[in-house]
């Protein structure tokens, strides 16, 4: 489903991504965890195409990514999904308006609107709330909104970067459940987060980075039980 | 999924326009200024070139004949004069005829006349011409053919009249254009900066927009309608006022242009041109706008 291939990314000549290889599968979950600056928000914006890779290959869906033009990414991200750590969401839009903008920009037919917006708001518990603007609900509730607005398209991936970072633990857990279940129905799903300790918990594949590098891609239950993160600059075999 | 195509576009542009409305109010405001301006010259050229066109059909040149033409010789050159391109008709005007119209001209002061004792004034060919505006060097050239003709004394015409339009006319045509340009350039230049405050102030709309799949097209969209919207409104606004300051204008003010009907408003044509054409322009300074701004 995605796959790189020793890329390679510099910022004025800062590297912030060096060699970085693997490959993920479809419906796989996996963690990409490491210290600040390690790289991790930069690999996201890759996948996403909000940056472009120096060197190296880029396969998503099938689709080479240093091939594609500029009239090709809104397509390619359509198919993905992104939850950012700030949620991004507008704050004069009430909660059904900020899903409901990411139906219009896919040319979904109005009809299907109302219906698609309720249903994801349903799933992720704030259907009762979609008439409120985002500054009136708190922290975790608007992580959620954010995570319905990502999901509404049904994307085949979904990105998440530092999710729960502003959040308090228990709303970072709920955020967590949420993207259990949406990787349980198919959706492969790529978190970059500092919460070691839900990554612990989950067991799903870690991709660890450090100073732009993979330094260690395997299960955290099998190496890593209950273990604090890698020291840097060591690097571990799955 | 198909995308939802114009309606959405104005209907989002309409939000835009009332979520900036005070920004865009003052772009309508200059634009219809502007565009009052170039609807000035547009009325006032319109008009000249009808003066002009009036005035290049009456054009006359006067064939002076000789004393003791005869009366065959007289019949040979009206045929000739007739056979001239551009020459509409030619009429014989007997000397007696041409001495009474004189008096009658001169009206009240027929005693300048009482020291003439005999007629002085010849028999004359009176050509009416048929010509295009500005044509005054064609003018010339046929009284320059017809002086030489046989039994031709001499010939008379308008010609400082006939010179003095040509260029009243290319002066409105060529400074018209000029205003036209540069009313023309202003107008993109604020719409586009109108459409620029609309894209900074709805950016974070526009990013995340990009971030979840919208095409360039789809956000380009309503802001190109807005920028139309505000220029055809503008521009509409000034044909009003145009329309309201003619009527209100002094029936001898039309005098100026010495038509037989007077003053001549724009006609639908003109007036679509011109909100069309601000539409145009709107639509060029949003797109400048909107471009540079997804860069």
């Amino acid at each position: 489903m995605i796959q790189l291939y020793k890329v390679t990314k510099q910022y004025e000549g800062v590297p912030a991504l060096r060699d970085v290889s693997f490959a993920v599968d479809k419906g796989e979950f996996v963690f990409v965890t490491g210290p600040s600056g390690a790289g991790k928000t930069t690999l996201l914006k890759i996948l996403f195409c909000a940056e472009r890779a120096d060197e190296g290959q880029i396969i998503i869906q099938g689709v080479n990514v240093f091939r594609i033009d500029r009239s090709g990414i809104p397509y390619l991200r359509r198919n993905m999904g992104f939850v950012f750590q700030d949620y991004k969401l507008l704050p004069h839009k009430t909660v059904f308006e900020n899903i409901a903008l990411a139906l219009k920009v896919v040319g979904a037919p109005y009809g299907d609107i109302e219906r698609k917006a309720y249903q994801v708001l349903k799933k992720v518990g704030l259907e009762a709330k979609r008439h409120l603007t985002p500054p009136k609900l708190s922290g975790g509730e608007q992580q959620r909104v954010a995570v319905a607005r990502a999901l509404v398209n049904e994307p085949r991936v979904l990105l998440a970067d530092e999710p729960t970072g502003n959040l308090d633990p228990q709303s970072g857990q709920e955020i967590f459940r949420m993207f259990r279940e949406v990787n349980l129905k198919g959706t492969t799903v790529i978190v970059a987060t500092h919460d070691w300790e839900t990554v612990r918990k989950m067991q799903r594949r870690i991709i660890t980075m450090e100073r732009g590098r993979v330094t260690d891609d395997g299960m955290s239950q099998r190496s890593r039980d209950a273990a604090p993160p890698p020291a840097p600059g060591t690097v571990s075999r799955p | 999924m198909k995308g939802y195509g114009p309606p959405f576009y104005v209907a989002e542009a309409f939000r835009g326009l009332r979520a900036n409305s005070l920004v865009n109010l003052l772009a309508v405001g200059t634009i219809t200024m502007a565009m009052l301006i170039v609807g000035v010259f547009l009325l006032v050229f319109l008009n000249l070139r009808g003066t002009v066109g009036e005035m290049s059909s009456r054009l006359e040149i006067s064939v002076y004949l000789k004393d003791g033409i005869t009366l065959q010789e007289r019949e040979f050159l009206q045929a000739r004069l007739k056979t001239e391109p551009g020459v509409r008709k030619v009429a014989f005007l007997p000397r007696a005829e041409a001495l009474a119209i004189f008096r009658k001209e001169l009206s009240g002061q027929e005693s300048l006349l009482e020291g003439l004792g005999e007629n002085p004034l010849p028999d004359s060919f009176e050509v009416g011409l048929d010509l295009k505006p500005g044509d005054a060097g064609r003018i010339e050239s046929l009284a320059d053919k017809f002086s030489s003709l046989p039994g031709v004394e001499d010939v008379s015409y308008g010609k400082q009249g006939a010179e003095t339009v040509a260029v009243l006319f290319s002066l409105v045509l060529y400074g018209g254009v000029a205003l036209a340009a540069l009313l023309g350039v202003t107008v993109v230049f604020i719409i586009s900066n109108s459409v620029r405050l609309a894209l900074y102030s709805r950016g974070q709309e526009i990013e995340l927009m990009q971030w979840i799949g919208a095409t360039r097209g789809f956000i380009r969209g309503p802001f190109l309608f807005e920028g139309m919207m505000i220029a055809m409104l503008g521009s509409a606004l000034g044909v009003v006022v145009l329309a309201a300051v003619f009527h209100a204008l002094p029936r001898g003010a039309v005098v100026l242009f010495s038509r037989p009907y007077g003053l001549e408003f724009l006609s639908p044509a003109a007036i679509a041109g011109l909100i069309f054409g601000g539409g145009a322009l709107g639509l060029t300074g949003a797109f400048i706008s909107v471009e540079k701004f997804l860069e």
